[in-house]
């Protein structure tokens, strides 16, 4: 037993050995390339594809495999103001902040929202991005006429695991808050097999969604009748390490050539290239 | 050909499934290529790492002729090994996984990737399996084999190696082949670190059109496949042997 013990102690302490990484910043004059890290699942900000394009980006170290997307669009726009090579690597959304923080990428660019809790972990950029939060339900289903938040009484409600929708869920009064799933395919998913009523999204996610899938509807809310959300649960922005104040201010600065026509735009025909249905 | 240029609408099953084959062939491919990859390096990394860890378990203090040092590299050794299997199978590998290519990365060693991170997991846990099934391969074989050598003049060690562990491989191979499909199958979890196997590159086929269920309908067949065809082989060997068996009695 004690040298079980000894052995987790030593672990643990080769862990923390290696988990203390330097403190120097990202340097723009040295640096040739900058490394993205975004889930590769979560259209229209990115997703995987095998088809390369003006647009797509192949993913680092997956021959064959490319990314599509608003975020890589934006990227490519970024790396291009800075004048550094972008490589893109995939990973799932809860190791998109260790990857930052150990060095392994350089920026989120994932359709982050800059919440307050993340805001004490890394540092946000400018938003790229300025949306509205909706919910998805069956078409055929008892929700799809619904209005407000008010008539998802009871209802059995999902969200992504360690998202702002997750958090979400909860003004909604009697909901049954379900487990959060680890990605949006699940979630649509969850609703299309009818093990949710309805989960909450960003709006061109669920555009995206429903573009690809008929059995799903898109219910907006006006006015009172929506979530209670501040600005920052409605806007994505680049996630970095906090001591990276200058790769920050450089980013800010791409973002800010960036106008809201050009985003719409982009988003618009982002959406377009997603696997529509016929 | 490109037969299905758009997705098909979401009642058409089958349809779908053509469409996602067809459009996303080539990470089908390299998602087996990738799950196969780490299934044969786990098993036969890990069927060699066992050996070490098995010489390290087996080992007897001899009270009478070793000296101290020996005594306590002995006693280490051993330790080592019983604590090395406890962890590593008592863990599971999902949870190993994220605690090496996360624990490691820092370092910002430029061949640390997911791939190499998914193999060195699967290795490392394959082999505290492997581990036991060898040990309990050589408790398989008869007492009078290490006597018999031992009273022929071969050293402990010698006895251990020329006589004893060859009889109790060839006894665990049904047991190593099954550990290659279940590795074949377990490698799915490996996708939480961004390893493209057959799991995440069905993820990834499905990641623009949410067609989850068709998706991994492809994934559960082509892993089918994997396994039927592996499991044939083990029996194949298992009948073998059991042949082999047969011919020595008679």
């Amino acid at each position: 037993m004690k040298k079980v013990l000894f052995f987790v102690v030593m672990l643990v302490g080769a862990v923390a050995l290696a988990s203390c990484s330097s403190n120097e910043q990202f340097d723009l004059d040295v640096e040739t390339e900058f490394v993205v890290g975004l889930e590769a699942a979560y259209a229209p900000f990115n997703w995987s594809t095998s088809v390369e394009n003006e647009f797509s980006v192949p993913l680092a170290g997956q021959p064959g495999v490319f990314v599509d997307g608003y975020d890589v669009v934006v990227s490519s726009m970024i790396a291009d103001e800075l004048g550094l090579d972008l490589v893109i690597k995939a990973n799932d959304w809860d190791g998109l902040i260790p990857a930052l923080l150990s060095g392994e990428i350089d920026m989120i660019i994932a359709g982050m929202s800059p919440t307050a809790e993340r805001a004490e972990t890394v540092a946000f950029s400018d938003e790229y991005f300025r949306s509205e939060q909706v919910v998805v339900v069956s078409t055929g289903g008892a929700y799809a006429h619904a209005t407000s938040l008010a008539d998802f009484n009871g209802a059995r409600v999902v969200a992504q695991l360690g998202t702002l929708q997750d958090d979400l869920i909860d003004q909604i009064t009697g909901v049954n808050h379900l487990d959060p799933l680890d990605t949006y395919a699940l979630l649509a998913t969850a609703v299309a097999q009818n093990a949710a009523d309805a989960f909450i999204a960003e709006l061109p996610v669920a555009q995206g969604m429903v573009a690809t899938n008929s059995n799903l509807t898109i219910i907006r809310f006006t006015g009172e009748n929506g979530f209670t959300v501040s600005d920052e649960d409605v806007i994505v922005s680049v996630a970095l390490r906090q001591e990276d104040v200058n790769l920050l201010a450089a980013v800010n600065e791409a973002l800010a050539g960036i106008s809201t026509d050009t985003r719409n735009q982009i988003m618009a025909e982002a959406l377009e290239r997603q696997d529509n249905a016929s | 050909m490109m037969v299905f240029a758009t997705l098909p609408p979401k009642d058409e099953f089958l349809n779908t499934i053509f469409y996602l084959v067809e459009r996303y062939s080539g990470f089908f491919i390299r998602g087996v290529l990738i799950t196969l990859l780490l299934s044969v390096v786990g098993t036969l990394g890990g069927f060699i790492l066992s050996l070490f860890l098995t010489l390290l378990r087996t080992t007897e203090v001899d009270h009478r002729r070793d000296t101290w040092l020996t005594r306590t590299l002995k006693r280490l050794g051993r330790g080592f090994s019983v604590t090395y299997i406890t962890v590593f199978r008592g863990t599971p590998m999902i949870v190993q996984a994220m605690i090496f290519y996360y624990g490691i990365s820092p370092l910002r060693l430029s061949w640390w990737t997911p791939l190499i991170a998914g193999l060195v997991v699967v290795t490392l846990n394959t082999t505290a399996y492997i581990a036991e099934v060898i040990r309990s391969g050589i408790n398989g074989v008869d007492k009078g084999q290490m006597e018999a050598a031992r009273s022929l003049g071969f050293s402990r060690r010698e006895g251990m190696f020329l006589i004893v562990l060859p009889q109790a491989i060839k006894n665990s191979l049904p047991a190593i082949g099954n550990e290659f499909i279940v590795n074949l199958k377990d490698t799915a979890v490996l996708s939480v670190i961004g390893v493209f196997d057959l799991f995440r590159a069905t993820q990834s086929a499905t990641s623009s059109n949410f067609r989850v269920v068709e998706g991994f309908f492809i994934a559960a067949i082509i892993y089918l496949i994997l396994t039927f065809i592996t499991s044939k082989v083990v029996q194949r060997l298992d009948v073998a042997m059991e042949a082999g068996k047969e011919n020595a009695h008679a």
